[in-house]
C-alpha cells in the first residue's frame, strides 16, 4: 500500500513524500558572488544594539556563514548625530544602549576593509509594544500531539501593524547514566556532585524560522494566540522542564514585506501552488557600486520580551523519545568483556579505558559507579561512552541566570 | 415486399397494355385542398372507375391542392404531377403513380402531351409547396439519384444546395464534415450545427462526403434549381481503425485555415492518460505548439502565450477554470464531448477577447432516435451519461455527470496526510430542439464544483456555472443566423475556521453575460461571408473577505466590484480567387468600456504606480463609462496550392485582450484572480504572423506540415517581487507591464489511416518577456529580455496507435521537452537563525528535461450490434519508464540547513484501468 500511498498522496494533497521529492544539486554556479549580508536591529531603547556582517558563499559550500570582520559601522541620525559600533569579533558589532527616543530617523553606515561603502535608508523608530502574554496549551497540531506556545500582544496606540518574533528555548536534559566518579586522567576519584555534575544540564536553541504577524486586516490592533512554536509530545525538550523567551519586534510595512519575501523564498517553497521566488530588496545599498545587491533590512526600535516555563509534571503523561541515547549501554558484557576492572585476568581495564592519560583510547569511557564488595575498595567501575554519561556534550551544566 | 409487388405489377402492366382512351376522355371536376394521396386517389377512383397503384411511402409527403372543372382524367393528372418528381402512367384503367423513376409504357409520343390549349384553364394552379411544407428528403442511399429543385431541362448555370449532414444513428449534426464535388473541385465543411450550403453547377453530379469518425460516403444528385438535401452518414463502427485528426483528409492542404487542429473524441480516447479517463486538455498538450508548465496543471500555453490567453469555449460558453482536482482532470466530460478544435494562428474573426488561441469544445447532441447511455468506472472517478429523444427526431437531450470518490484513498495514507480531502463533480445537460426546418434551438448548461483541503484547516472550493441558449434560423439556403445569449460564472472561495479569532471566508467571482449574433452568408461559390456582433458584460468580484465566526476579529474587506462591457463587430470573407488561391480576410472591431461604480486612482505621470505617487482619485457612478479601449483586429490568411497535394499558407492576426489573469505561481491555482482593464492597466495586444507548408502523401493518408510563426505581445502583466494579488485594492501597484516576443517552428507528420496511425511532432519555440520601463518602479533582470516561465525550446511528441484486431489495439505516447526556466539560488548566507539562499536573475536557469512514455491497451467486447450493453476496458501505464520528471526544483530550509529538492508529480509508473459500459 505504501507505493500506492505515495502516488495518491501526491495526487490528493500535492504534498510529497521523500520518495517523490528528491534531493537536487543545482548546476554549480561557479561565480562566487560574495554579497554583503547585514543582520540586526538598531535598538532604540536601553538594550544593546547588535549588528552582524557576513558574506554570501557559493551554494555548494559546506559552511554558510563567512563573517565580515574589520568593518567600521556607524549609526547616523537625521539630526547629524552619530554612534559608532565596536567589533566584538566574528563579524559581530555592538553598541551599548542608545536610548534614541522616537522623534528622529536613523541609518547605518558600513565601511568594509576593502573600502566599500554601504548605507541603509533612514528608518523611523518604531518601538514594540509590550507582550501581553506568552502562554501554552497541550493541543498540539492537527497531526501531532504536543505543546503549543502562543504569544498575545496589542498596541494601544494602534500604531504597530506588523510584528516579528524570535525566541530562545532552554530545557533541562539528563544524561543516560548518572556518573558518581571521575577520572583525572591518571586515577579515578569521587565526583563533586555540586560543581561537576554532568547528569543535569541545560540545552538551548534559537528560532530558525521567521515568525511574522500582522493586524493590518483586523479591526483592532490585537494579535491573539499567535503560534510561536509547536513541540511534539515526544520531544526531549518536554522531558523535564522547558523555558522559552519570546522577543517581539515592531516592523514597518516595508520591513514586513522584506521578511515576508525572505520567508517565501526560503521557507515556504515546495508545494505546487507556491509563488515564484522573487528578488529580495532590503533597505541597504552599496554606495561605491550601486548595482551590487546587499542583503538585509535595518529596522530601528526597542524590543520587548517575555519568558515562560513549563515543567513535565504540568503536562499530560507523554512518553519522551531520546534518540540521542539510542544504543547507550554499559561497557560491560559478561562474561566475555566485563568492564572495567583493575585486574581482569592481569589486565588493568580502568587504566586502559578510563584513565585517558594512561590508556591509549581517543574516546575514553567515563566511570559511572563502583564495582565493589561492601567493605572493600572498588574492584573497578561501570562505565560508558561520553555521549551517554556527560550531558555537557549537548548543553551546559552552568545553571542559566534566569532559571527558576 | 412492396417493391416486388410494384415491379411485378409493372411487368404485368407492360403486357396488358391497351388503349383506354374513351374513359380518359370523360370529363370530371375535382376540388382538392391539401389532399393526401389516399384522398386524391379514392376521389378519382370513384369518379372514373379507374384504379390507382402506388407506394404510399413514396407519396406520404404529397399534398394536392387543385380545383378543376370538366377536365379529362389525363389533364387532371397532368396538372397535378407535371414538373414534380412524380409521374403517372395509365394502363388499362389502371393508374400507376411513381416517384422519381418514370414509367414509360412506350406508346405514342403524344401520350403525355399537354392537353390542347383550347381546353378550359384550371381555376387555380396546383400548389407545389409540398417540398417546403414537408421535411426535406433524407438522402440515405449512395446509389440512388436524388433530384433537387424543380425539374427542368434547363441545366445551365448554378444552383444552391443546402442542408444538414447528420449521424444516421443519433440524428445529430456532424461538425466539420466536408461535402465535395470532385469534378468542379468545390466543397465546403459543415458548421457547428452540421449545416452546409454549397453552390454547384446544375445537372447530374456525385458529391463526396467525409466526416470525422464517419464512413466516407457519396450522393448522386441531379440539381435542377436551389434545393435542400439532408444527408445521413453512418458511424465508423470499427472506430479503432483510424486516428483522424482532421475532418477532411484534404483539409491539411486545401483549407485556408492555418494552425488549426481538430480532434474527435475517438482520437482523444486513444491517448493514454494518467488515470485512464480520456482527457481533452491532456490531448491538446500533445499537439505541436502547445505546452504546459508542468504535469499537475491543465493550464496550457499556446505559441508562447500565457495560460489566460486561451479562450476556452464549451458550446460557446466561456470556461474560466478548465480543470478539476488540481489539474489532474479536465473540466470536460469525455462522454459528452464530440470534438475539439484548437485555433493557434488563424483565429476566425467571430472569436476575440484572448490573445493566443481558441479552444472550442463541442458537446454531442443527444440521440434523437432512441435512449442510450454510457457509464465508466475508474480508480478515482465514475461517469454516467444518458441521452435520448424527448420528441422523436425533433427534440433530444444529453446529460452527463462525473464524480470522484477519492476520499477512500486518503484513509489509506499515513497519519500526516489523512486530514486532506479532495472531491469534485460536474454535470452537463444539453437540449436541442428542432422547431421546424428553418429554426432550431439549442440549450447548453454546465455545472462543476471542486472542493479540497490540503492537510490544513484551510478549505478551497471553486465552481464553473454556465448556461446559454442558441437559436439558429435559416433565412434561405444561403443565409442563416445564430443568436446566442448566455451567462458564464466562475467563482471560488477559501475559508478557515480553526482559530475563531481569525476565521475568515474569502470569495471571488467573475460573471459574464453574453449576447452574440452571427450570420453566415454563402454569397456565391467563391465567397462565404461571416459577419455579426457580440457583447459581453463582465461583473467581477475581485475578492471579499468576511469573518467566518462570531468571535472573529477579521474586518470585512471588499475589493470594489468591477464592471465592463466588451463589444465587437466583425466581418469576414472567404474568397476563392482561383482554384489555387484562397484568401480569408476578416476584420473585427472591438470596443471595451470600463464601467462604474468605481473609484479610480490617478498616478503622477512618469513615476512608478505606487501609493506615494497617487495624485488624486475620481469616483464614478453606476454604469458610467470610466474609460474605453478599442481598435480594429485584423485576421488574414491565404492559401496557395501547388499541384493536388501541396500548399503554402500564410496568415497575419492581431488580437486584443481586456481581461487579465493575475497569478504569480507557475501553475494556475484556484486562488488566482482576474482583473479587468482599467485606466491604470492597459489591455493586452498581440500580433502574429505565420507561414506554413503543407503536403499530403499516399492518397492523403500521410499529412505533413511545417509552420513558422513570430509573435509580438504588449502589456502582458508580470509581477513585482513579492506582489500581493489577493484582496489588493490597488493591484496596479503590484504589477508590471511587460513586452513579449515569441517565435517558433512546428513540424508535424500524421498518418491518418491503416493499422498503424498517429502523429509525430517537433516544435522549436522561444518566448521572451521584457520590462525595461525605468518609470515602472522595478526593472526585471535589469531591463533585458528574459525567458517566460513556459519557454521550452524543444518539444517532441509521438502518438501512435496500432490496431491488432477490431477488438484490440494498443497506444503509445512519448513526450520530450526541454525543462522550463526557473530562477536558481546562486549564493547562500545565514539570516534570522537559518541558512538562506539568494536567487539568480529571473528565469536564468532550467529544470531538467522532461521525458515520459505512456502505454495503453483498448479491449472492446464483442461487436454484435444488438446486445443490451457494449463493454470496453482500457488498461495501461502512465509514465512507463518511471522517470521522475521534475515539476519544479526548489530550495528549502529544514532545521537550519538549506537543501535542494526536485519535486516530481508522477515519479513512477502509474497503472490504470477503466471499465466502460454503453447501453
Amino acid at each position: 500500500m505504501n507505493r500506492k500511498g505515495c502516488i495518491y498522496l501526491i495526487l490528493i494533497s500535492g504534498v510529497v513524500t521523500a520518495s517523490c521529492r528528491k534531493p537536487y544539486e543545482p548546476p554549480v554556479v561557479a561565480v562566487n558572488n560574495n554579497y554583503l549580508v547585514v543582520e540586526g536591529v538598531i535598538n532604540a531603547g536601553s538594550d544593546s544594539t547588535f549588528i552582524k556582517l557576513s558574506r554570501t558563499v557559493k551554494i555548494s559550500d559546506k559552511v554558510a556563514i563567512k563573517p565580515e570582520s574589520g568593518a567600521v559601522l556607524t549609526i547616523e541620525g537625521d539630526q547629524n548625530t552619530s554612534y559608532p559600533l565596536t567589533e566584538t569579533g566574528n563579524g559581530n558589532y555592538a553598541s551599548p544602549g542608545l536610548n534614541l527616543g522616537n522623534t528622529h530617523k536613523y541609518r547605518l553606515r558600513i565601511k568594509t576593509v576593502n573600502n566599500e561603502q554601504y548605507l541603509s535608508d533612514y528608518v523611523e523608530v518604531l518601538n514594540s509594544p509590550p507582550i501581553d502574554s506568552v502562554n501554552y496549551d497541550v493541543k498540539g497540531t492537527l497531526t501531532t500531539p504536543g505543546l503549543n506556545v502562543y504569544v498575545n500582544t496589542h498596541d494601544p496606540n494602534n500604531k504597530v501593524l506588523y510584528y516579528r518574533w524570535d525566541y530562545q528555548e532552554t530545557w533541562v536534559i539528563q544524561s543516560y547514566y548518572s556518573s558518581y566518579f571521575k577520572s583525572n586522567g591518571d586515577t579515578v576519584l569521587g565526583r563533586d556532585l555540586i560543581n561537576d555534575n554532568i547528569t543535569d544540564c541545560w540545552q538551548s536553541d534559537t528560532s530558525s524560522t521567521i515568525l511574522l504577524g500582522s493586524t493590518a486586516k483586523l479591526s483592532q490592533d490585537i494579535l491573539s494566540n499567535y503560534t510561536i512554536i509547536s513541540i511534539p509530545s515526544t520531544s526531549e525538550k518536554l522531558g523535564n522542564k522547558y523555558s522559552i523567551l519570546v522577543r517581539q519586534y515592531a516592523l514597518t510595512s516595508d520591513a514586513y514585506n522584506f521578511y515576508v519575501n525572505l520567508k517565501k523564498n526560503t521557507e515556504q517553497l515546495g508545494s505546487i501552488f507556491d509563488a515564484q521566488p522573487s528578488e529580495l530588496t532590503g533597505n541597504i545599498h552599496c554606495v561605491t557600486n550601486p548595482s551590487e545587491p546587499v542583503i538585509g533590512y535595518i529596522s530601528v526600535g526597542a524590543t520587548s520580551s517575555q519568558r515562560i516555563f513549563a515543567t513535565n509534571r504540568q503536562l499530560p503523561t507523554w512518553r519522551t523519545d531520546k534518540p540521542f541515547y539510542a544504543g547507550c549501554h554499559l561497557a560491560f558484557e559478561w562474561p566475555t568483556f566485563p568492564c572495567c576492572y583493575y585486574n581482569f585476568g592481569g589486565e588493568n581495564q580502568v587504566d586502559e579505558y578510563i584513565n585517558y592519560n594512561k590508556g591509549g583510547h581517543s574516546n575514553p569511557l567515563i566511570p559511572i559507579d563502583a564495582l565493589s564488595v561492601p567493605g572493600h575498595p572498588p574492584l573497578g567501575y561501570t562505565a560508558s561512552t561520553r555521549n551517554c554519561v556527560d550531558c555537557t556534550v549537548r548543553g551546559t551544566n552552568k545553571r542559566p541566570a534566569f532559571w527558576r | 415486399m412492396k417493391k416486388i409487388y410494384f415491379l411485378s405489377l409493372c411487368i404485368i402492366a407492360f403486357f396488358k397494355l391497351a388503349s383506354a382512351q374513351d374513359t380518359e376522355k370523360k370529363l370530371i371536376s375535382v376540388d382538392f385542398h391539401q389532399a393526401k394521396i389516399e384522398q386524391f386517389a379514392s376521389d378519382l377512383e370513384s369518379k372514373t372507375g379507374y384504379h390507382f397503384y402506388y407506394d404510399p411511402a413514396q407519396f406520404d409527403s404529397l399534398k394536392v391542392t387543385l380545383q378543376a372543372t370538366d377536365r379529362t382524367l389525363d389533364a387532371i393528372l397532368y396538372m397535378t404531377f407535371d414538373k414534380t418528381v412524380y409521374h403517372f402512367a395509365i394502363i388499362e384503367q389502371k393508374i400507376f403513380l411513381t416517384r422519381g423513376r418514370e414509367m414509360r409504357p412506350g406508346l405514342t409520343a403524344g401520350f403525355f402531351s399537354p392537353p390542347s390549349s383550347a381546353a378550359p384553364q384550371p381555376t387555380t394552379i396546383v400548389d407545389y409547396a409540398e417540398e417546403k411544407v414537408v421535411k426535406v428528403a433524407e438522402a440515405t442511399t449512395e446509389n440512388k439519384l436524388y433530384e433537387i429543385g424543380l425539374r427542368t431541362s434547363n441545366l445551365k448555370g448554378t444552383a444552391n444546395l443546402a442542408g444538414y449532414i447528420r449521424n444516421a444513428k443519433t440524428g445529430e449534426g456532424i461538425i466539420g464534415a466536408s461535402i465535395y464535388n470532385p469534378d468542379t473541385k468545390t466543397g465546403i465543411a459543415t458548421d457547428q450545427f452540421g449545416y452546409y450550403s454549397l453552390t454547384l453547377p446544375k445537372g447530374r453530379q456525385t458529391l463526396t462526403i467525409k466526416g470525422l469518425g464517419m464512413k466516407d460516403t457519396r450522393r448522386k444528385i441531379i440539381l435542377y434549381s436551389d434545393g435542400k438535401l439532408n444527408i445521413e452518414m453512418q458511424e465508423q463502427v470499427t472506430s479503432l481503425k483510424e486516428v483522424k485528426i482532421s475532418a477532411e483528409k484534404v483539409a491539411n492542404v486545401r483549407s485556408v485555415e492555418m494552425g488549426v487542429n481538430k480532434l474527435d473524441i475517438k482520437s482523444i480516447k486513444q491517448i493514454p492518460t494518467a488515470f485512464g479517463e480520456a482527457d481533452v486538455l491532456r490531448v491538446v498538450l500533445t499537439l505541436p505548439g502547445v505546452q504546459s508548465v508542468g504535469e499537475a496543471t491543465t493550464g496550457f500555453n499556446v505559441r508562447g502565450g500565457s495560460a489566460d490567453q486561451n479562450l476556452i469555449l464549451l458550446n460557446d460558453a466561456t470556461i474560466y477554470n478548465p480543470s478539476h482536482f488540481f489539474g489532474f482532470f479536465s473540466a470536460f466530460n469525455p462522454d459528452i464531448v464530440k470534438n475539439i478544435e484548437l485555433y493557434k494562428s488563424t483565429i476566425p474573426e467571430k472569436y476575440g477577447g484572448r490573445l493566443s488561441s481558441v479552444l472550442d469544445v463541442t458537446d454531442r447532441e443527444g440521440n434523437k432516435k432512441k435512449f442510450t447511455g454510457t457509464a465508466g468506472i475508474g480508480l478515482l472517478t465514475s461517469r454516467l451519461n444518458v441521452e435520448g429523444p424527448i420528441i422523436k427526431d425533433k427534440t433530444s437531450f444529453i446529460f452527463g455527470a462525473r464524480t470522484t470518490y477519492s476520499d477512500w484513498l486518503l484513509s489509506l495514507l499515513p497519519e500526516a496526510y489523512k486530514h486532506s480531502s479532495a472531491s469534485f463533480y460536474d454535470a452537463n445537460l444539453d437540449i436541442s430542439h428542432q422547431i421546424d426546418e428553418k429554426n432550431n434551438i439549442y440549450l447548453t448548461t454546465y455545472w462543476s464544483q471542486d472542493k479540497f483541503r490540503l492537510n490544513s484547516d484551510t478549505a478551497y472550493g471553486y465552481s464553473n456555472r454556465n448556461a446559454n441558449i442558441k437559436w439558429k434560423h435559416n433565412f434561405n439556403n444561403k443565409l442563416y443566423s445564430v443568436l446566442m445569449t448566455g451567462i458564464d460564472d466562475y467563482q471560488y472561495n477559501v475559508s478557515s475556521t480553526a482559530n475563531p479569532v481569525n476565521a475568515y471566508k474569502l470569495n471571488f467571482a467573475v460573471k459574464q453575460y453574453d449576447l452574440k449574433a452571427d450570420f453566415n452568408y454563402y454569397l456565391n461559390p467563391k465567397n462565404t461571408i461571416n459577419f455579426g456582433l457580440s457583447g459581453i458584460n463582465y461583473h467581477l468580484n475581485p475578492g471579499d473577505n468576511e469573518p467566518n465566526d462570531s468571535k472573529s476579529l477579521v474586518t470585512p474587506d471588499q475589493v470594489p466590484m468591477e464592471q465592463a462591457l466588451e463589444s465587437a463587430l466583425y466581418l469576414g470573407d472567404k474568397y476563392d480567387v482561383t482554384p489555387q488561391l484562397s484568401i480569408s480576410a476578416g476584420i473585427r472591431y472591438s470596443l471595451y468600456a470600463y464601467l462604474g461604480p468605481q473609484t479610480v486612482d490617478h498616478y503622477a505621470p512618469n513615476l512608478p504606480k505606487e501609493s506615494v505617487n497617487v495624485v488624486d482619485s475620481t469616483t464614478y457612478g453606476n454604469n458610467k463609462v470610466i474609460n474605453t479601449y478599442g481598435g480594429p483586429e485584423v485576421r488574414l490568411s491565404a492559401r496557395y496550392t501547388i499541384g493536388d497535394n501541396t500548399s503554402i499558407k500564410a496568415s497575419y492576426n492581431t488580437l486584443r485582450q481586456y481581461i487579465h489573469l493575475l497569478s504569480n505561481t507557475t501553475a494556475i491555482s484556484p486562488t488566482d484572480t482576474y482583473k479587468l482593464s482599467d485606466p491604470n492597466i492597459k489591455p493586452q495586444f498581440g500580433k502574429q504572423a505565420s507561414l506554413g507548408l503543407y503536403h499530403n502523401n499516399q492518397a492523403n493518408t500521410i499529412e505533413m506540415s511545417v509552420e513558422g510563426y513570430y509573435k509580438w505581445i504588449s502589456n502582458y502583466l508580470d509581477y513585482k517581487s513579492g506582489a500581493t494579488l489577493i484582496l489588493n485594492h490597488h493591484i496596479e501597484q503590484d504589477v508590471l507591464e511587460t513586452r513579449g516576443k515569441a517565435y517558433g517552428i512546428e513540424f508535424l507528420i500524421k498518418k491518418t489511416a491503416g493499422k498503424l496511425n498517429g502523429w509525430v511532432s517537433y516544435t522549436y519555440s522561444r518566448t521572451f518577456l521584457r520590462q525595461d520601463d525605468p518609470n515602472a518602479g522595478e526593472l526585471i533582470n535589469g531591463g533585458a529580455y528574459y525567458p517566460a516561465n513556459y519557454d521550452k525550446p524543444h518539444d517532441v511528441n509521438f502518438n501512435g496507435n496500432y490496431r491488432f484486431s477490431h477488438r484490440f489495439s494498443v497506444s503509445l505516447d512519448v513526450t520530450y521537452s526541454t525543462g522550463r526556466p526557473i530562477t536558481l539560488p546562486i549564493a547562500k548566507y545565514e539570516y534570522a537563525g537559518s541558512e538562506r539562499v539568494f536567487y539568480s536573475d529571473r528565469n536564468a536557469y532550467r529544470i531538467p528535461d522532461y521525458f515520459r512514455t505512456d502505454f495503453s491497451m483498448n479491449i472492446e467486447g464483442n461487436h454484435k450490434v444488438h446486445q443490451l450493453t457494449h463493454n470496453s476496458w482500457t488498461i495501461g501505464v502512465y509514465n512507463l519508464t518511471g522517470r521522475a520528471n521534475a515539476y519544479s526544483t526548489f530550495f528549502t530550509e529544514q532545521g537550519g540547513i538549506i537543501n535542494g529538492y526536485k519535486l516530481s508529480i508522477f515519479a513512477r509508473p502509474i497503472p490504470f484501468i477503466n471499465y466502460n459500459i454503453r447501453f
